[in-house]
């Protein structure tokens, strides 16, 4: 698989991604908006044919300032599809965008929302990537699920 | 809207001090979207000055923005009457237009308020981006250049104004905009994103315009001075001009890359091609095998030299790269093995000798009962995944039964591995058993029902099978519950490959009402990603992501190149080409003839509307108005909920034609998008462009069957004209078409010779008797051609004989089920070709096996009844 930063022509086969694999999806519009506002920061993997297997939407967000106002980046959506699993492509894309993250945007930490019951997911950001649990949003998603918010921070890069 | 001079007392624009400066403050209002107050003040200026042209156009837009579209408009056009030359009525106008994505009549209306004010910056940034959603580039430079001139202070407009160069073709201005805008920086902090950006597009700009050394230049001191801050894109752009530019630095800076990121192809290829190399495509890839090689060492967890080097190397090389790649995969269980490698089997060889590697494998991991225990434990999960892999490897070699067998063989070891079913299902679909892939599709997904990816699989391969309400129950299980129904929540959200399915699923059962309706929803997404890039016309210039902003441009310009709308147009097309020449398909269709979950889905969706209506006209009562801001674009409003008004369309060669069109520059290499446009044209009239079209089809493939058909019609066609087309296009035509197929060669010649040339191809044995029927043949001599494609000769797939089987269909044919027959022995493990009662028991096994949504079917005659072209109609479809 070949695994590259995510251009404007992708966006239509990772939103064909996202709605296969994920049940929060999001309008053409919310995929735009990502890439034309933080270029650096998405990143996708294409099989020999360019049909996006994976991909990784980021952000940079700013914290209230009771909270600290630190920059930080965001893990909006990241998937693989099942047929393209255990070629470590989820990890190689986070890790990808967690540098990007702190090198272009001095971001401190990466957070994200994973699902309660989402194991597998768990595993990569707490095991293979470092993320901790650092609060429990309840009935986060669309269906009353809790969601952990992980965060993971950054070694920074000069 | 911007404030306005003080109108003369004769003037129909005066108000009195106390109304004008209340209108100042309707303006402020409006901007703040204070619309409540806003239309207290444009109703007290009303009372005293009813027929104020610019307080009316201001209610009328405050009105829209509150969802009251229709009296919102009304005024705006009275407003407009009253005061023609006011620009603030005719920028209102223009907001309304805009918002009714109607860009060319908004331009008109923004030129025209621009008259009564040239000055006026928010009609200049706003006619900026309709310029530039229009593509009019020349007069975008104009507009920039005047934003510029107006307010040079503003960084943006300094950008904004190269942007427009660069557009319109000029890079050379558009460096001289950005070489002066840098001279007016002072003071620019380190690590500013935006300046970062700012000057890797001029980098872009240097090097669009060849000068390397100098976008080198640039580069290097800006990285150097912290002032680009994107370093992956340094290192890019670097490795890039260095290898441009034959330096000796270019090497070690693609080899910083590759170790940057070891998993892109980009990287590989810049790195050989510098040193002079093509992957792939070199006669002899030895240098470039050793320099894989060296990186495969270098980056032991690397996959994409180990991979590429299978690409280059043959015979032993080939295997011994290939066996440890093939072991590895398969101890590691990776899902995607076999279609990774699948495209290295264009090369027969290759081919062969993965199959000889995996059959190897198999043998060394299979469980040997008779020797020891701890034996059969060695690899067992190495073996389990070497029986996939050779399932996927046989199936795709349409060894049915093989692939069969070794999955039955790895489903009893296993039987837990959804991955197997989902091969079962894919081998069953290809062998042409539509019912008894769903059902191992189904089987997958009940393994893990909270994988939306096998269940978007199942409700797939239930469409395939015609099964639509069964597929949309399981889709609903990962929509939105609040949604009138699951496909109205994929639509929604833009699901492609939904609309697709579904719509190709209606098209197989003749329900052509409901499948227009769903690929006219396609043509709509695509609509809607081009109305997507409007806003960033103006954000991306205030956030200096020009680099990104100019690739989506770009993808926008190609966007409806991509292969789920050619797939939709070219369907829809068809179908609008099949109710010209048959009127009655449209009334055929009258009852909408929905499936049941529709009518249910039809029902709640009506419901909705009535009760969206409903919050609708509480709003426009005045003591409930809100504050809310519904915006200005027109919500969309569904008045054709099973398609039939689309269907019954008045003139359907007109919308062909518009599906169609952007497809000629799209996808010109593709035979069917000129087929389908001649056969639109050719109805239209316009046998200029009919043969045109065919001209262009034939410079693709002169022998396809589709084409061959055609060229017949195109003949048949002229000889009917009844008067001469006048010149020039007169000429041209028949010139044309003289050189597609010279006038001295007779059609029934011209049809045997090519029925002589590939009589063992199915596709041309079905085109030349499409042709002789056209030609007036007997029925008779027709159905004994077309049964000559069952010969064993002759290549024929599930697909092709489907379409023989409608052919003989619609030519009325008495041997329709002696063909069915033929081909049900034909292709054994087929459910296509079965009659009417054995479908009706398969498709109740497959039910009543799947464990969900069998029980709410009703099982009685009339249902079954009611199915019938759904079930004799199953099509093969593309394997996935």
């Amino acid at each position: 698989m070949n695994i590259r930063l995510a251009r404007p022509e992708d966006l239509s086969g990772m939103q064909a991604g996202n709605l296969v694999n994920l049940p929060e999806n999001y309008l053409m519009k919310f995929w735009m908006y990502h890439i034309l506002t933080w270029p650096q920061l998405s990143f996708v993997a294409e099989n020999d044919k360019g049909h996006i297997v994976g991909y990784v939407l980021a952000k940079i967000d700013e914290e209230s300032e009771e909270k600290g106002g630190e920059m930080h980046g965001h893990v909006n959506s990241i998937s693989v599809l099942r047929s393209y699993r255990r070629l470590g492509l989820a990890k190689r894309l986070m890790m990808l965008s967690q540098d990007a993250m702190a090198s272009v945007y001095k971001a401190n930490y990466v957070s994200l929302h994973v699902r309660k019951s989402n194991i597998a997911a768990i595993g990569l950001y707490r095991d293979t990537l470092g993320f901790e649990v650092a609060e429990v949003e309840k009935k986060y998603y669309g269906d009353g699920e809790d969601a952990y918010v992980m965060k993971l921070f950054l070694k920074n890069q000069s | 809207m911007s404030k306005k001079t003080v109108a003369p007392k004769e003037s129909n624009r005066y108000l009195s001090s106390k109304e004008s400066s209340l209108f100042k403050e309707l303006l402020s209002l409006y901007e703040a979207k204070q619309l409540k107050k806003g239309l207290k003040a444009a109703d007290q200026i009303l009372k005293k000055y009813p027929e104020h042209g610019e307080t009316l156009c201001m209610k009328g837009l405050v009105l829209v923005h509150m969802g009251r579209r229709e009296e919102g408009i009304e005024l705006v056009r009275k407003g407009i009457r009253m005061d023609l030359t006011s620009h603030i009525v005719w920028h209102v106008f223009g907001l309304i237009q805009k918002g009714e994505k109607k860009y060319e009549d908004a331009l008109k209306s923004y030129t025209q308020a621009l008259r009564f004010d040239k000055e006026n910056m928010n009609l200049l940034r706003d006619v900026a981006q309709l310029q530039t959603q229009l593509r009019l580039y020349d007069g975008l430079v104009e507009t920039r250049y005047m934003l510029l001139r107006l307010r040079p202070t503003a960084r943006q407009n300094w950008i904004a104004l190269a942007v427009a160069y660069h557009l319109s073709g000029n890079l050379a201005e558009a460096m001289k905009v950005l070489v002066e805008y840098e001279k007016t920086l002072k003071n620019v902090p380190h690590y500013d994103v935006e300046h970062s950006e700012t000057l890797l597009y001029h980098v872009r700009v240097l090097e669009e315009l060849e000068q390397y050394p100098e976008a080198l230049a640039l580069l290097d001191v800006s990285a150097k001075d912290r002032a680009i801050v994107d370093k992956t894109a340094i290192m890019e752009i670097r490795a890039r001009l260095l290898s441009k530019l034959r330096s000796a630095e270019a090497e070690h800076a693609w080899k910083v890359l590759i170790e940057h990121n070891p998993e892109c192809y980009d990287y590989y290829k810049g790195y050989t091609s510098n040193q002079g190399l093509n992957l792939g495509l070199d006669e002899n890839p030895s240098e470039a095998l050793v320099i894989l090689r060296e990186f495969s060492t270098q980056l032991p967890k690397a996959n994409v030299p180990r991979r590429l080097s299978l690409l280059l190397a043959s015979n032993e090389e080939f295997e011994a790269l290939a066996q440890p790649y093939l072991l590895s995969g398969l101890k590691k269980g990776i899902p995607s093995l076999f279609v990774d490698v699948k495209s290295l089997y264009v090369d027969p060889a290759k081919l062969r000798s993965l199959q000889d590697i995996a059959e190897s494998i198999r043998k060394d991991t299979t469980p040997d009962p008779s020797s020891a225990p701890f034996s059969i434990s060695t690899e067992p999960t190495t073996y389990l995944w070497s029986l996939y892999f050779l399932a996927q490897h046989y199936s795709y070699l349409s060894e049915y039964s093989k692939a069969m067998e070794l999955l039955d063989l790895a489903i009893a070891h296993t039987p837990t591995l959804p991955e197997l079913y989902t091969c079962r299902a894919r081998t069953l679909k290809r062998a042409g058993d539509f019912f008894g892939a769903s059902r191992a599709m189904e089987d997958a997904r009940l393994l893990d029902g909270q994988d939306r990816f096998l269940n978007t699989k199942s409700a797939k391969y239930r469409m395939r099978a015609g099964l639509i309400d069964e597929a949309s129950a399981l889709l609903g299980l990962f929509t939105k519950k609040d949604a009138p129904s699951p496909g109205a929540d994929l639509e929604e959200m833009q699901s492609l490959f939904y609309l697709l399915e579904e719509g190709d699923a209606h098209q197989r059962a003749g329900r052509l009402n409901l499948a227009l309706k769903k690929y006219t929803a396609v043509q709509r997404v695509f609509d809607d990603y081009e109305d997507d890039q409007y806003d960033f016309h103006g954000y991306s210039l205030r956030k200096f992501t020009i680099n990104v902003y100019l690739n989506m441009l770009d993808w926008e310009d190609h966007l409806r190149s991509h292969p789920s709308y050619i797939k939709a147009a070219l369907a829809g097309s068809r179908i609008y080409v099949d109710v010209f020449d048959d009127p009655k398909l449209a009334s055929n269709n009258v009852d909408g003839g929905g499936t049941d979950a529709e009518k249910k889905a039809k029902k709640k969706a009506k419901k909705a509307q009535k009760e969206k209506e409903d919050a609708a006209k509480k709003a426009t009562a005045p003591t409930t108005s809100t504050n809310e801001d519904k915006g200005l674009d027109v919500p969309y409003k569904d008045d054709d909920p099973d398609g039939m008004k689309l269907l019954s369309a008045p003139e359907p060669l007109t919308l062909a034609a518009k599906l169609l069109q952007p497809l000629t520059t799209l996808a010109p290499n593709n035979i069917d998008v000129w087929i389908s446009i001649y056969d639109v044209a050719i109805r239209r009239g316009k046998h200029l462009q009919a043969v045109q079209a065919l001209a262009r089809a034939r410079a693709l493939n002169p022998e396809h069957p589709e084409l061959h058909v055609r060229i017949i019609h195109a003949k048949l066609s002229a000889s009917i004209i009844p008067e001469p087309i006048p010149s020039p296009s007169g000429p041209v035509f028949a010139e044309t078409l003289d050189k597609i197929l010279p006038e001295d060669i007779s059609l029934a010649t011209f049809n045997s010779q090519y029925l002589q040339n590939h009589s063992t191809s199915a596709k041309a044995v079905l085109a030349a008797a499409q042709a002789s029927r056209m030609l007036g043949t007997p029925l008779q001599e027709v159905e004994d051609l077309i049964f000559t494609a069952l010969h064993d000769e002759v290549l024929l797939d599930i697909k092709t004989a489907l379409e023989i089987s409608g052919f003989l269909k619609k030519i009325k044919s008495s041997r329709v089920d002696e063909l069915h027959k033929a081909l049900d022995a034909k292709f054994i493990m087929s459910t296509a070709f079965k009659t009417l009662e054995e479908l009706v028991k398969i498709r109740e096994a497959v039910l009543t096996t799947n464990a969900s949504s069998s029980n709410d079917r009703p099982d009685n005659d009339t249902t079954l009844v009611e199915n019938e072209t759904e079930l004799g109609r199953v099509e093969a479809g593309g394997s996935a």
